[in-house]
């Protein structure tokens, strides 16, 4: 995948803004464009191309994030599409787990299925749970089905038989029944998509691939003819939920990988940047305009999770980077309830009609209305593209301040400490829960309205630095770039680990392997480049959760690593408690290329303020300066209290906390 | 109420806070618990004040838990009065003392701050088995509690640090699943913990005093959340009665659990005086199920308002004199509470909640069933004790200008996850024969029931194995309101259409069934709500091409003539002349058929003319429906809940 050209770029196509990112690996420079996301997607990508001013034929490598396969799922824009099941079980994604999102609300409804129940058909067959057959497939009901669903001129067709996770023949059957009958369908076998045991989950999976798969196929691939129509040779690469890239190849066999490949981006970009400053555990916190993703990362890996869905309910339960969204971001609302007391979000002004601020006609303070009456933000944002009316968010605050006794500062103060509490809560769900200490991580902290708000939540959860990148408004899009090629392939092997026989893993995972090879080769990827790494998930026999452990060939040695990881995660071990195998599991990776952010010489001085300004902390009123980032050099150090003014954000430095600026133009907060 | 001390920022911090303790020691259950039970999300978890009044409850916790923590919180505070100290756990069980059944543990650690009891952290999960005289502690037949399971009242298992192995290995011992339930206890030891430590950090944090405070201004809060709710709600008095089928021990007859709504001001007064006597079978609650079933069925109709004790000083519930089917007393079996009296309160509590708000109206949903299938897997040589211990998802009751919701879990716990079939075939020899939507089972009305589900399985190798099955409303069928009809009798069915078929009923214990049997049940749907002939006959087509409602059905049910155009394309219509003069016909026929002889109505069943939707839906006839046999004053009194709730509301 080599190339003589030294750019890169990376675009991220949000809901409302698509962000591009251009490095050039040669000269050290760094672009960055931001447009509005359009209705064709790619519209907005070429777009932000343009704006960005990239010459596609000079660019080696084009990495992509999108929300385009996450947004189908939600606004159901589906092809036509239906499930062939096992006769007796078409039902078994309508009826999932019976669980509801919200317990005790019996007006709020899980989402309907993907695919309704008209569209899932029957046919005989029955596999047990040995991968034994029981009943033959019935290959005339099986014709008669694929006859019908011509009739009905499907485009995509998920195919989901019980057992197939221990024997897929009656799957692969069907498909090639239908093949014959569609051939211009895509269609998805369970025991292809996702072989492992839990009917539900794996056939959720597999309908949401069958539905994503001819559009986020198409779009894949009218992006990369619009590249190349464009000038550009390399390779097209796709963000993946599970914070891998895959290539337009691998999408049309998977296309459910890219069901989060929006939300990664954010969380990879934190990594990388914690990485940069030499921090292995970080959480990230990318605040925008209506909430907040938080994400973590551990000993230099990021957390992913195997439940995850874009709809509750309908799972897809691919390894997916673990990302918490709550309802808090510069436009949350804060709100008096009945009982009289204050609360923040998850109610969002949205950007229409906004906060108070910018005079389009909002009321309700937010959390941007109570950052400028403390001066925290300006009243002009730099580029002066935007002027923000105080008076306006003054008498905002002020509705919420005379019910609670509270003068204008008083009540502003308030409402951000209530958002950094919710914030810091949150956080503490994704870490502590799991057996972290936050005050063992760094915090990375991006978006729009995050650098405003990271020293403050640091010092809520305890935590002693804070990192705010190079260009906080776009940086998540980088993310796209700071990632390999990478597969999650597994296998059910369900075993006591006394009785699993080491040969037969390890020939289980050669499968594994030489099905990772075969994969990276096709996308092109060089011997070389490919890294292989085993995992086992296992469980204490008996118990319904797992932990993944590494796994190098000695199952002893993996058993005593799943005790102490079990010890770490859940405080406790049983040493003598028989261990059940469960899944194996391969990641196979493809190295891209390196990107080097370009590092800048240490020693320039504090440049003076563009202004001073008073800014509130804690009750008082501080005279702060205010400085323009874009001025500041690497090896600057300063002291709050300050105020970093840039295009994409604004940074607050509060009093007493020390602040650098390092050879990446990363802000470091020392935070007590 | 109390004055308000804590400045607003404090307070909301605080409260958001204790949300994070209780749902950290969830998500440390769920991480950790061994029994699958759990795992399924039957537990709760809550934080107490120095009192034992509940500061906040898990957001999602299982309902049947809402209400009564509180309640064995303090009676630990009771027993141990004067000897609690620093790093002591306790561990209750007893459903006299407010718990709720015997397989539902608590584990309490009291939290101290500066050597004073400030809090107490719980933990409370639902164990496989807890011993008794059948598997998984679930005796249909009993009718006292010595046969249900070992029963614990508060005891300490882990004293100043150390854990009591002696009295935590007693209680496994009497165990079918010893090692789960140490696993459990230690799991849920652990979750407190982490309570405690989180309570620690608050107070390094806000200091004692002021977390102390806010211990009670969460509760002022909720209280004043709630009074002012209903304070908008208009005052008066309504009353319903809901019924568990059967008295084993007496005639046949529906077994009224009757519940009456006061709202004066800004208070609400449950009473459930005037309910039947205790039963012969383990269907009665104890007081504090009781007391949850009210408590839980407000809290439908008001969603957004956390749980604690505030909310109980706002809603109070007067359970009557013990010794009725909703405060049985000791040594009253109880154990199945959660299908019998409980869910007849918390449904009796929507009816009355639907006149009250009308907007989130919901008629009857299906009932918690459980069935249990134990023996040795003889698929192994060491014939292992296997439990295939299964509950299903089925129809909540049609809403306000909305249907109700298909396949959802039992209003006794709706975080309750069905479990994978695939799961349960590795580990026990039962081959799941289907899983799938029962069509027709959603209780007609202009917004119909949610469907249910039908589940069943063949035995395959297992050696002296025997059924149990839990449940409810063979004969007090899932109802509508507002003119909607009921939905579908409960019940098991043993090797259906063969020649041995049986029917088990909805309640019966231990049947000896053997390799090779096939069995199948299914749960409701739920009740409809407003009367099925002015349902949209475009919902009704709908429907039909989706198959939660067949052709036959639309015209016996809705009056709603569809024909088929292209079945292959999924493609019918309605016919809108035939429709319009076969609703005229009904409605002058339907009333009338409330009053035919049963045994006539009897007959005609047993000769195939009318099935079980036409008799619970049309002709409010209850028989024994394996014999086929009237049960004329079921029959009498279920006639007479149909009109009230169906009949005398059509137009």
């Amino acid at each position: 995948m080599a190339s003589e050209a030294t750019r890169v770029v990376a675009v991220d196509v949000g809901g409302t803004f698509t962000d591009v990112c251009v490095l050039d690996q040669g000269s050290g420079e760094l672009h960055v464009a931001k447009v509005a996301s359009t209705k064709d997607p790619i519209d907005g990508v070429m777009a932000g191309v343009e704006e960005a001013g990239i010459d596609l034929s000079a660019t080696a490598l084009f990495c992509h994030g999108t929300t385009v396969a996450t947004n189908a799922l939600i606004t159901r824009k589906l092809p036509k599409a239906a499930m062939v099941c096992t006769k007796g079980f078409r039902d078994v994604v309508e009826i999932g787990r019976g669980t509801r999102d919200d317990l005790w609300d019996a007006y709020k409804d899980n989402a309907e299925p993907y695919i309704r129940r008209r569209d899932r058909l029957e046919v005989t067959e029955r596999v047990d749970q040995a991968g034994q057959v029981l009943t033959e497939l019935d290959e005339e009901e099986a014709k008669e089905v694929a006859r019908i669903l011509a009739r009905r001129e499907v485009e995509t067709v998920a195919v989901c038989f019980v057992n197939a996770y221990a024997n897929g023949d009656h799957e692969q059957r069907m498909a090639e029944i239908l093949r014959e009958a569609l051939p211009d369908a895509s269609i998805s076998t369970s025991s292809g998509v996702l072989p492992e045991l839990f009917e539900h989950e794996r056939f959720s999976t597999t309908v949401a691939n069958a539905v994503l798969s001819p559009l986020v196929t198409g779009y894949v691939n009218e992006l990369d003819r619009r590249l190349k129509d464009d000038g550009y040779d390399g390779d097209l690469l796709i963000l993946h939920s599970g914070g891998g890239v895959m290539t337009p190849e691998a999408v049309q066999e998977l296309a459910v990988r890219l069901a989060a490949s929006g939300i990664a981006a954010g969380a990879v970009a934190a990594r990388y940047t914690a990485a940069l400053c030499g921090h292995k555990n970080v959480i990230g916190v990318d605040m925008g305009g209506t909430s907040t993703d938080i994400s973590l990362v551990y000993d230099g890996n990021l957390r992913t999770t195997n439940e995850w869905f874009v709809e509750y309910g309908h799972p897809i339960c691919f390894p997916s980077i673990e990302v918490l969204t709550i309802g808090a971001g510069g436009g949350s609302l804060a709100t008096i309830d009945a009982a009289g007391s204050l609360r923040n979000g998850p109610q969002s002004a949205g950007s229409d009609p906004g906060p108070a601020a910018y005079g389009k006609g909002g009321e309700q303070p937010t959390n941007t209305d109570a950052n400028l009456v403390l001066g925290r933000l300006g009243s002009k944002l730099v580029g002066g593209g935007m002027s923000l009316d105080r008076e306006a968010a003054e008498q905002a605050i002020n509705t919420i301040g005379e019910p609670l006794n509270l003068d204008t500062h008083a009540a502003a103060d308030a409402i951000i400490r209530v958002a950094n509490a919710n914030m810091a809560d949150a956080v503490r769900i994704i870490s502590l829960q799991r057996g972290y200490d936050p005050r063992e991580f760094a915090l990375v902290v991006f978006g729009g309205a995050g650098p405003l708000h990271g020293a403050a939540l640091a010092k809520e959860l305890g935590v002693p630095t804070v990192l705010v990148p190079l260009r906080p408004g776009t940086w998540s899009a980088l993310g796209c770039l700071m990632v390999d090629i990478r597969h999650d392939l597994s296998e059910m092997f369900l075993r006591p680990a006394a009785e699993a026989d080491e040969q037969e893993v390890n020939e289980a995972f050669a499968r594994l392997e030489e099905q990772g090879r075969k994969l990276l080769a096709s996308e092109g990827v060089e011997d070389d480049d490919v890294t292989l790494e085993r995992s086992i998930a296992m469980r204490y026999l008996g118990q319904w959760r797992s932990l993944e452990v590494a796994y190098d060939g000695d199952i002893d040695q993996a058993v005593h690593r799943f005790h102490s990881e079990h010890e770490r995660e859940f405080s406790y071990n049983r040493d003598h408690a028989p261990v059940e195998l469960y899944r194996l599991q391969l990641v196979a990776t493809g190295k891209t290329a390196d990107i080097e952010l370009p590092k800048h010489e240490k020693g320039g001085e504090m440049p003076e303020p563009i202004e001073t300004r008073e800014v509130w902390f804690e009750g008082e009123a501080h005279d702060t300066p205010v400085f323009e980032r874009s001025e500041i050099p690497a090896g600057a150090s300063f002291e709050g209290p300050a105020v970093i003014d840039q295009l994409d954000t604004t940074t607050l430095v509060p009093p007493g906390v020390k602040a650098e600026v390092d050879e990446y133009l990363n802000i470091r907060m020392e935070v007590k | 109420m109390a004055t308000r001390t804590l400045d607003p920022v404090t307070f909301e911090v605080l409260k958001n806070s204790f949300v994070t303790v209780v749902d950290e020691m969830a998500e440390q259950i769920l991480r950790t618990c061994h029994s699958f039970v759990i795992f399924s999300r039957d537990f709760s978890c809550a934080l107490h004040d120095a009192n034992g009044d509940t500061i906040m409850q898990g957001s999602q916790d299982i309902a049947v838990h809402v209400g009564t923590l509180h309640l064995k919180a303090k009676a630990v505070l009771e027993d141990f009065e004067g000897d609690i100290h620093d790093g002591d756990v306790f561990a209750v069980n007893d459903p006299y003392r407010g718990g709720t059944h015997f397989p539902d543990f608590s584990l309490i650690r009291p939290v101290f701050a500066d050597g004073e009891l400030i809090a107490l952290a719980q933990a409370n999960g639902h164990w496989a088995d807890v011993g008794g005289s059948v598997p998984g502690s679930f005796d249909v037949g009993a009718t006292d509690h010595f046969g249900e399971g070992i029963r614990v009242p508060p005891i300490r298992v882990v004293d100043r640090g150390t854990p009591r192995d002696d009295v935590i290995g007693m209680i496994a011992s009497n165990s079918r699943a010893p090692g789960d339930i140490v696993g459990d206890c230690h799991a849920q030891i652990e979750a407190t913990r982490v309570a405690e430590q989180e309570l620690f950090r608050l107070i390094d944090k806000y200091g004692k005093e002021d977390v102390v405070a806010a211990f009670g201004e969460v509760q002022d809060y909720v209280e004043r959340l709630t009074r002012a709710r209903i304070a908008d709600l208009p005052d008066g008095e309504w009353e319903t009665t809901d019924h568990v089928d059967f008295d084993p021990g007496g005639e046949e007859g529906l077994v009224k659990v009757a519940v009456k709504l006061t709202i004066a001001g800004d208070e609400i007064t449950y009473d459930l005086n005037g309910s039947d006597p205790a039963i012969k079978s383990f269907l009665n609650s104890g007081a504090g199920v009781a007391f949850s079933g009210a408590i839980a069925s407000a809290k439908t109709f008001l969603p957004e308002i956390p749980l604690n004790s505030g909310f109980y000083r706002a809603i109070k519930v007067d359970v009557g004199p013990e010794g009725t089917v909703v405060n049985a007393g000791w040594p009253n079996a109880v154990t199945g509470s959660v299908s019998g009296a409980y869910e007849k309160i918390m449904n009796a509590g929507f009816e009355l909640w639907s006149q009250l708000m009308p907007e989130r109206a919901m008629a009857c949903c299906f009932n918690l069933e459980y069935l249990l299938v134990g023996g040795r897997d003889a698929r192994r040589d060491d014939r292992p004790f296997f439990m295939w211990y299964d509950w299903m998802a089925g129809g909540w009751g049609g809403r306000n200008g909305r249907d109700g919701q298909d396949c959802t879990s039992p209003v006794f716990g709706v975080g309750l996850a069905v479990q994978p079939f695939e799961g349960q075939e590795r580990l026990t020899p039962v081959l799941t024969s289907q899983h799938e939507i029962i069509p027709d089972s959603g209780g007609p009305g202009k917004h119909r029931g949610g469907c249910g589900v039908r589940k069943g399985g063949t035995l395959t190798q297992v050696e002296a194995a025997v059924m149990s099955y839990c449940c409810d409303r063979a004969r007090s069928v899932t109802w509508g309101i507002s003119g909607g009809l009921p939905s579908l009798p409960h019940g098991v069915w043993l090797n259906r259409g063969a020649d041995d078929e049986r029917f088990l009923g909805a309640n019966f214990s231990g049947v000896p069934v053997k390799e090779g049997d096939r069995f199948e049940r299914p749960s409701a749907g739920g009740g409809g709500l407003g009367d099925p002939l002015e349902r949209d006959p475009d919902e009704v087509l709908e429907d039909v091409a989706d198959g939660y409602v067949t052709i036959k059905r639309a015209a016996l049910d809705y009056g709603v003539v569809v024909e088929e155009v292209d079945a292959e394309l999924a493609e019918y219509k309605v016919d809108t002349d035939a429709t319009q003069a076969l609703r005229e016909e009904q409605r002058g026929a339907r009333r009338a058929r409330l009053d035919e002889a049963p045994e006539d109505v009897a007959r005609r069943f047993r000769d195939g003319d009318l099935d079980v939707m036409d008799l619970v839906r049309h002709y409010g006839v209850i028989l024994d429906w394996g014999s086929g046999d009237v049960l004329p004053r079921t029959t009498e009194q279920y006639r007479e809940l149909l009109r009230r709730r169906s009949a005398d509301q059509w137009e």
